[in-house]
């Protein structure tokens, strides 16, 4: 969560791209301190490298997105609130992809965040 | 209907961090949550020189780009926590919903940290997130009866 309020402040001078760039640069020494905790040693399954690296590559396209909505002037609480509703777009990928079960209570979660979507547009 | 100028990048965020949870899911069937993390920077460094801001970097005042650095390091952690949790069989209709509940802490903080304003009806919206996350904490067991088993946050 402090991410956000970090992004935000650091949003006021920098351009999307550049928070992206120092955005990275800021994983990379919990990248490197995974590495040397695990002596460099990583799985080799070539499915579970695809898998990590498209969760890298669209959440840096995701991320870039989220910094161009706040370069756009909107306040961070109610961007970064309309955003984490992006579960709704996961649970749906589940169900249909991993052949997750959906409750009628998630079902009923998932109208609530669709609500709170466009509240927040308004 | 206008919209704000933040809507469409925001819709385009939620359109690549749901397919991301799925990835997420998949990766760590595969692999641990640590080679997760460390793979999802790889595929962040790959984007690094479409994005590299040139000598504009170095205009940057150090306590902006300290945010940001900060902003990358904390946001990699919680990812990290967030992979154990797939890791250790948690579904990603379940743990998605439950950690993107997060913002509730920004809402809180926003106002104090930032000086920002929520409005009654943003409050509103919020509230109705919260319920949405906790709606999807409701586990049911499908299998061993019709009982439904509330996992307080």
């Amino acid at each position: 969560m402090p991410w956000v309020l970090f992004a935000k402040l650091g949003s006021v001078e920098i351009p999307s791209a550049g928070m992206q760039f120092l955005f990275t640069l800021g994983g990379v020494p919990v990248a490197l301190a995974l590495l040397i905790d695990r002596r460099f040693h990583l799985e080799k399954s070539g499915r579970g490298i695809f898998y990590g690296l498209m969760v890298g590559i669209l959440s840096a396209i995701g991320t870039l997105a989220l910094f161009v909505a706040y370069r756009a002037g909107g306040s961070a609480s109610v961007i970064t609130t309309a955003t984490s509703l992006y579960p709704m777009v996961t649970v749906i990928l589940a169900v249909a992809i991993l052949r997750e079960r959906l409750t009628i209570v998630q079902i009923v979660g998932l109208g609530f965040a669709t609500a709170a979507f466009v509240i927040f547009s308004l | 209907m206008h919209l704000p100028p933040w809507m469409l990048p925001a819709a385009f965020v939620l359109l690549a961090r749901g397919i991301v949870g799925i990835f997420q899911k998949l990766s760590t069937n595969y692999i641990s949550a640590e080679s997760t993390l460390v793979w999802l920077i790889v595929g962040f460094l790959l984007f690094e020189p479409f994005v590299y801001p040139g000598h504009d970097l170095f205009q940057y005042s150090g306590r902006n780009v300290l945010w940001d650095l900060l902003s990358g390091l904390f946001s990699n952690l919680g990812a990290l926590a967030l992979f154990a949790a797939f890791k250790n069989g948690g579904k990603a209709s379940i743990v998605c919903p439950m950690t993107a509940l997060y913002p509730l802490g920004v809402v809180l903080l926003a106002p104090l940290v930032l000086h920002e304003t929520i409005t009654r009806l943003q409050g509103v919206g919020d509230l109705l997130r919260s319920d949405s996350g906790r709606a999807a904490l409701y586990v049911r067991h499908l299998g061993s009866g019709k009982r439904v088993q509330r996992v307080s946050v």
